[in-house]
């Protein structure tokens, strides 16, 4: 077990330098998307399921986001530019340009290291949480009993951030023109066997994802993970017909809608001390309603998020 | 090991200073976009690994039957990073489409051209 995650470690680290060495833009983001993966396969060795089931997920998502963007990028090398300008910069002092940028770097590392604190660390806090979390807040996941239970105002803020990123993104984008057109296809050739397994996949992503949030109470997965995998079908459903037919200010307004009913549920929670100060005025079937139904609204803030994310991406690209 | 941590979080630590470095260096702004990424997987790790003796079991309650409380990983850093990970996507999204914007107005990916083009106004 632990020889396998040092290989694992070892891959890590290797894909990792292989990103630097890369030129080619494609290269690079298939590196990137091997060093997510073996990232979220030793994160599962580490003993975190959770979090390996969200960076398999995230770490596929960028790397379509990375493609996605970076489509008209893939032909040009690292430093290819206009000369003049290129010569004038070739110039430039080495010693100034790597090595003391090396030295800067090497020193803050080795500080980091030497203040690291030492080995002895106050297991209190864990061992408490361990103990008492079903009778608290119920459900047999500890992690989903922490971030929707005694953690609940940072899922709140997570929820905040995703909705200020698609906002940030939605104003930032430089064109006004969300309606791909009528026949514009992109430029990157359909292989069938890709379509037909799509095909195949797609209906089983989104009932595995259904499936994550409503078992996240019992086993490892949760609202993210589960919400992730349904936007995988909605991007899916884009790659196989190519479009472009959903409303997105409707989506909009759904995730805006869920997060305020998160914002609400949660203060209602946290105000009233319904889970954790009054433990026996709640039975075991309230305490697993709500965590699933906090875990479906996570989950479809997070779909929705990432649903908008990705067609706005698509509508930039194809403009 | 006297050193007061494990291999794991040394490679990790290794990790997070080489995308610093290399977001300091690469001339390439895709190449920075995917360090970001690549250094917030780094701190994830980090995080993960603090107490790893070598035998964890997932804080579930079907996994962490009859196992004494060093060998249950801790949940609090988990639920903490499963927020750290959905965040750094969002990170990547924004950063991405300013780098589109930027791509949009100077017609170059190179971090010295941009600046060279804005000096010149």
């Amino acid at each position: 077990m632990i020889n396998i995650l040092y290989i694992m470690l070892f891959l890590w680290m290797l894909s990792g330098v292989l990103v630097l060495i890369e030129k080619k833009v494609l290269s690079m983001i298939i590196w990137f998307f091997i060093f997510s993966l073996v990232g979220a396969f030793a994160f599962f060795l580490l003993g975190s399921p959770d979090v390996a089931m969200a960076e398999a997920a995230i770490g596929a998502f960028s790397t379509i986001v990375f493609i996605v963007c970076f489509e008209k990028f893939f032909k040009l090398r690292d430093i290819i530019q206009i000369k003049a300008e290129e010569e004038e910069i070739k110039k430039e002092n080495k010693i100034k340009r790597f090595i003391i940028p090396c030295i800067f770097v090497l020193i803050l590392g080795s500080m980091f290291i030497y203040f690291l604190p030492p080995e002895t660390t106050n297991s209190y806090l864990k061992e408490l949480y361990i103990t008492r979390f079903m009778s608290d807040i119920g459900g047999e996941n500890a992690v989903t009993s922490i971030y929707l239970g005694y953690r609940l105002y940072d899922t709140l803020f997570e929820a905040l951030m995703l909705v200020i990123a698609v906002v940030a993104i939605t104003h930032m984008s430089y064109t006004d023109k969300i309606q791909i057109k009528e026949g514009e296809r992109s430029e990157i050739e359909k292989s069938n066997i890709a379509n037909l397994l799509l095909r195949a996949l797609a209906p089983m992503a989104i009932l595995f994802g259904i499936y994550v949030i409503a078992n996240g109470f019992l086993t490892a997965g949760g609202g993210f993970q589960g919400g992730l995998a349904i936007a995988s079908f909605f991007i899916c459903r884009f790659l196989i017909y190519d479009v472009y037919d959903l409303d997105m200010k409707k989506i909009n307004k759904l995730e805006e809608l869920v997060f305020i009913l998160i914002v609400v549920v949660a203060a209602v929670t946290v105000f009233q001390g319904t889970l954790y100060l009054f433990p026996e005025q709640y039975t075991a079937m309230t305490r697993n309603i709500y965590l699933i139904f906090m875990n479906a609204l996570v989950g479809l803030k997070v779909a929705c998020g990432f649903i908008i994310l990705f067609y706005r991406y698509v509508a930039i690209e194809r403009n | 090991m006297t050193i007061g941590f494990g291999i794991v979080e040394l490679v990790s630590i290794i990790m997070f200073f080489f995308s610093y470095y290399a977001i300091i260096v690469s001339r390439n702004m895709i190449k920075s976009i995917i360090f970001m990424s690549i250094m917030e997987v780094s701190v994830v790790m980090f995080w993960l690994s603090i107490g790893f003796n070598g035998n964890i079991v997932p804080p579930i309650l079907q996994s962490m039957e009859g196992h004494s409380i060093e060998n249950i990983g801790d949940p609090l850093t988990q639920g903490l990073m499963i927020t750290a990970i959905v965040i750094g996507l969002s990170v990547t999204a924004v950063n991405t489409i300013m780098f589109l914007t930027l791509y949009r107005k100077y017609k170059t990916t190179d971090w010295d051209i941009v600046k060279k083009r804005q000096m010149a106004g």
